[in-house]
Formats: C-alpha cells, sequence, structure tokens
C-alpha cells in the first residue's frame, strides 16, 4: 500500500475498463434476478388465474423481460384439486416468493385467503397472512418449492434491489 | 492485501467511490442471497435426480422382465406384428422457468401417452397389456429424469458463476474500494494538517515582519 503522507499522485485519471466492466457486470446481476416475474399489468389481469389457465393449452404468463414462464398441467390441476372454482378465478399465478433481509425465512406474497388455504394445504398445517405475506422458514420453503415447481417464482426484495 | 485502486485523489473520486461500494455491498447481500436459494434448489434437484434414476431404472427392470415374458408367451414373430399397430407419436411441451435468474427448461407429457391400445385386445395376453403400462411409465420417468438433469447442470453451472463474483466481491472489490476509501480520507487530512501548519507559518512569520 503506498504511504499516504506522500505527495506524488500516483494516480491514473479516469475509471479502468476492468472497473467499469465489473460495474457493468453487477448492475446485471441486479437486473437479472427479477427478470423471471410476471409483468404487472398480467398479474392483475384475468389470464393468469388458475382457472384461466387451466384452459390454455398451453398454459405460460408473459414475464418481465418478454420470455415466457411455463406452467406444468399437473401441477395446475394439483392446484385446482384443493380448491374450489370462485377460490380458482381468483389464485394469481405464479405465486410469488419473496426473499428479504432475513436468510431464515421467506414470505409468500397473498392477494387473498386463496393463497392461505394453498399454502396451508400443502404444507399440511395453519398458516395466516399478515401484511400481505405469509411467513414461511427454509424448510418448509423447499417442500413447497418440491411441490410447486413452476407455480412458484422467487423475487428479491424491492428494499434489497431498489 | 487488497489492492489500490487508481484514481484521481479528489472530493469528486471519493464520492464516486463511495457509490461504487454501496451499489458494490448491496450487490453483494443479493448475489449471496440467490447463491443460497440456488444451492437449495440444486440440492433438492440432486436429491429428486437421484430418486428418479432409480425410479426409471426399476420400472426399466420391470418392463424387460414383462416384454421377456410376453415375448415367450406369444413369440416373437406374434409380438412384433402386434406391436406394430401402436406405434404412436409422443407429445411433449417443452417450456421454460424461471428460478432466481435461471432459465430452466421444464417437460411435460401431453395427455395419456396412448390412450387406446394399437394392438389387438382378443388375441393378446395380459402380459403385453403389463409391458404396455409399464412403457408408459417408463416413458414419463425418463421425460421426468431429462429435465431434472438439465436443470440440474444448469443449477450447477450458475452456482459456479455465482460463487466467483461473490469471492470477486468479498475478497477483491470490495476491499479493494475500502482501501481506497481510506487512502483518500488519509490524503484529505494530511493536505489539511498540511494547510493548517502553512497558515501558522505565514502568520509567525507576518508577525516578525
Amino acid at each position: 500500500m503506498p504511504n499516504p503522507l506522500q505527495d506524488e499522485v500516483p494516480m491514473q485519471s479516469g475509471q479502468s475498463p476492468y472497473g467499469k466492466m465489473l460495474q457493468d457486470c453487477l448492475r446485471g446481476e441486479l437486473r437479472v434476478v427479477n427478470t423471471g416475474l410476471p409483468q404487472s399489468q398480467k398479474r392483475q389481469s384475468k389470464e393468469n388465474k388458475l382457472f384461466y389457465l387451466l384452459n390454455e393449452k398451453y398454459p405460460h404468463v408473459v414475464c418481465n423481460d418478454g420470455s415466457t414462464h411455463f406452467f406444468k398441467k399437473s401441477e395446475l390441476e394439483y392446484l385446482a384439486s384443493m380448491i374450489d372454482t370462485d377460490e380458482q378465478k381468483a389464485l394469481p399465478l405464479p405465486m410469488l416468493i419473496e426473499l428479504g433481509a432475513n436468510q431464515a425465512e421467506a414470505a409468500i406474497i397473498c392477494e387473498g385467503k386463496v393463497e392461505e388455504k394453498v399454502i396451508s394445504k400443502a404444507l399440511n398445517m395453519p398458516v395466516t397472512c399478515e401484511e400481505r405475506g405469509i411467513r414461511i422458514y427454509k424448510p418448509q420453503l423447499a417442500l413447497l418449492r418440491r411441490k410447486f415447481k413452476t407455480t412458484t417464482v422467487y423475487v428479491f426484495s424491492p428494499k434489497i434491489v431498489a | 492485501m487488497p489492492e489500490l485502486i487508481k484514481v484521481r485523489p479528489t472530493k469528486i473520486e471519493l464520492v464516486k467511490l463511495k457509490r461504487r461500494l454501496s451499489l458494490s455491498q448491496r450487490v453483494q447481500k443479493i448475489v449471496k442471497d440467490r447463491l443460497s436459494i440456488l444451492t437449495m434448489e440444486f440440492l433438492q434437484t440432486a436429491r429428486d435426480t437421484v430418486e428418479a434414476k432409480r425410479k426409471l431404472l426399476d420400472e426399466l427392470s420391470k418392463l424387460y422382465k414383462a416384454l421377456s415374458v410376453a415375448a415367450g408367451y406369444h413369440g416373437y414373430i406374434a409380438l412384433e406384428k402386434e406391436l406394430i399397430a401402436t406405434e404412436v407419436d409422443v407429445k411433449v411441451t417443452a417450456g421454460l422457468g424461471n428460478v432466481a435468474g435461471v432459465r430452466i427448461p421444464s417437460f411435460e407429457l401431453m395427455g395419456n401417452v396412448k390412450p387406446i391400445k394399437g394392438y389387438n385386445l382378443v388375441d393378446t395376453s395380459s402380459w403385453l397389456d403389463r409391458a404396455a403400462q409399464l412403457s408408459e411409465e417408463s416413458l414419463r420417468a425418463i421425460v421426468e429424469l431429462a429435465e431434472l438433469q438439465r436443470n440440474f447442470e444448469l443449477l450447477a453451472m450458475e452456482i459456479n458463476r455465482t460463487k466467483r463474483i461473490t469471492n470477486a466481491l468479498e475478497y477483491i472489490v470490495i476491499p479493494g474500494l475500502q482501501v481506497t476509501i481510506k487512502y483518500l480520507n488519509m490524503k484529505f487530512e494530511e493536505r489539511d494538517r498540511e494547510e493548517k501548519a502553512r497558515l501558522k507559518r505565514v502568520k509567525v512569520l507576518v508577525a516578525r515582519g
């Protein structure tokens, strides 16, 4: 390390190409984590509700980056077997699993009671929705992901990403 | 020892470096979270792959046994004649999913593989039915294993890449930025001290003169 008390300035002007590349790479990392989320307008629409997806030949939603997220029919049918028709019309897919600052737990973002019912049945334990989220721990998360591989998607908390 | 980044010792550069440090620390947090999720998914996929492989081997072993019995019962020529009619196209739906930024494929056999048996049910025995049923199950197991193995490979590659980024951030980028910021701060403090000493000296000279 150079002596800070020295008068001479051993620095070069501007950022090195390596530094620029690194910064671009880091910004790319921030972008890539949430690219798999469904487009916001699509999430509000009825096309991404379980009931309508069940009737599609190739059930899918369009993601933020323009790509598609494919759902397995078998998973949709399993989900449909848990809830009645009205609830199927209210369940938006994919279900979003938010990873927050605390690494030990995750939250499933829910807009209604339907998600609560589904998660409760899938995990075989009672869960409650608090502040638009169902809090679950890592072992339960693994169990949930095993059952709903294509119908759940990870979201990195906007508090961290912003 | 972290390397010092070559920048001009100015306040603007210090502000820029502080911004870069904050960005790097945020990215490090996200990358670490992502790595933990990818590792969890990878381990789960590994377990599922082992299970699927075992299942496939069991299914295939049962299938070959059932087919041997059916061949023994009907004879090879008769069996082959019956099986020619049973050939159908298998339709597999392939799509992409997303796990923490990794695009992974998912395959699914469309509907029932063979809702109607192509062979003559009157002329054939239940051994052939059993073999046909087992072949369907084997096909499903093959598709499932194909998906899991591809996911396994993709997740492993992404974990490697993410680990390299995490290590680069943890051991090179962030320490380098911290050291440079510290160096610049010390430089500015030293300039202030020099300035103060110079002023004192000037004051003394003015008082003398």
